[in-house]
């Protein structure tokens, strides 16, 4: 009868464990980031790195970094009264560039066909060795980015953020890279992109 | 006691069940081409949306696709080792995620 009292609650509780268990298995990755990232972001202190000026009705927004407890280095772009609801991307912290001399994430809301996006912007970071940014947009025309070096960056960095105009967008035209120059105007870095 | 033993054994299960599962991977871990996509199930609680890679350098997409207009919200596209998104709004969606360079692993998660 002993047994029985404890046995029930023993068995009851191993079952769940099993069942939740073999769901978690099924849902993990090799790098278990799946499960981590998630409350790494939630803990981790953003802090804002470059603006995305309002424009075309839109309200301005924050480019914000933040560095996990797990060693990552995440940027994102979101509201500046909500800093932790942006989307963007992460990166070990001893190499936040990828081994490139720029990064960029875009962001937009609509789609995916470019005529139906209402609001789009890039994001990203660049090495202390480029001059200045420039998107490259569908219809071949280029579109100068502001850089902002990061001061309290674990290295030295700068950061972008920029806005498409609605006009560019409603006319079918999008971004397809983001290119960096050095201070002799020399192409250092492109990362493709683009919409849809 | 006799029954609130098993009782407080199996809430204590369940919570721990519960928080395990918040997070649900919807494509791969696996090998990906380019043009590669997976999607999600329709629901409302989706609010991030994750394309884990090994390491930085493929080219993702995360999105939210909406069961209404179709339209996409929140999409993300970079070349990072994580791609992330966040879309709080209770509208039934589905997560999206596409690898546009391909040639490397990975896996898309829900949460």
């Amino acid at each position: 009868m002993r047994i029985r009292r404890y046995a029930v609650p023993v068995i009851v509780s191993l079952a769940a464990v099993v069942l939740a268990g073999g769901v978690v298995a099924a849902g993990f990755d090799w790098s278990t980031r799946s499960e981590e990232l998630p409350d790494a972001l939630r803990e981790a202190q953003p802090v804002q790195v470059a603006d995305i000026p309002s424009a075309d009705g839109l309200a301005a927004r924050g480019v914000f970094a933040q560095l996990t407890a797990t060693g990552l280095l995440c940027i994102s772009d979101a509201p500046l009264d909500d800093p932790q609801t942006g989307g963007g991307g992460c990166n070990p912290a001893d190499d936040p560039l990828g081994g490139e001399p720029l990064s960029a994430s875009l962001s937009y809301e609509g789609g995916p066909a470019i005529r139906t996006v209402r609001d789009a912007r890039l994001i990203g970071l660049a090495s202390t060795d480029v001059a200045s940014v420039r998107v490259l947009m569908s219809d071949g025309s280029s579109r100068t980015v502001k850089l902002r070096r990061w001061t309290d960056a674990p290295r030295p960095l700068q950061a972008y953020g920029f806005r498409l105009r609605k006009s560019d967008l409603k006319k079918g035209i999008g971004p397809v890279a983001v290119i960096a120059f050095g201070a002799n105007g020399t192409e250092v870095g492109r990362q493709t992109t683009g919409i849809g | 006691m006799r029954k609130v033993v098993p009782l407080l054994a199996l809430a204590c299960a369940l919570v721990w069940a519960s928080t395990a599962l918040a997070v649900t991977g919807y494509a791969g871990p696996r090998f990906w081409y380019a043009g590669d996509a997976g999607a999600s199930s329709y629901q409302s609680g989706w609010r991030t949306n994750d394309f884990n890679k090994p390491s930085s350098g493929y080219d993702t997409t995360v999105t939210f696709i909406d069961n209404v207009s179709y339209g996409w919200h929140a999409t993300i596209r970079n070349r990072d080792m994580v791609t992330h998104t966040y879309w709080p709004s209770s509208q039934v969606k589905k997560a999206y995620c596409k690898a546009h360079s391909g040639g490397h692993w990975g896996g898309c998660y829900a949460n």
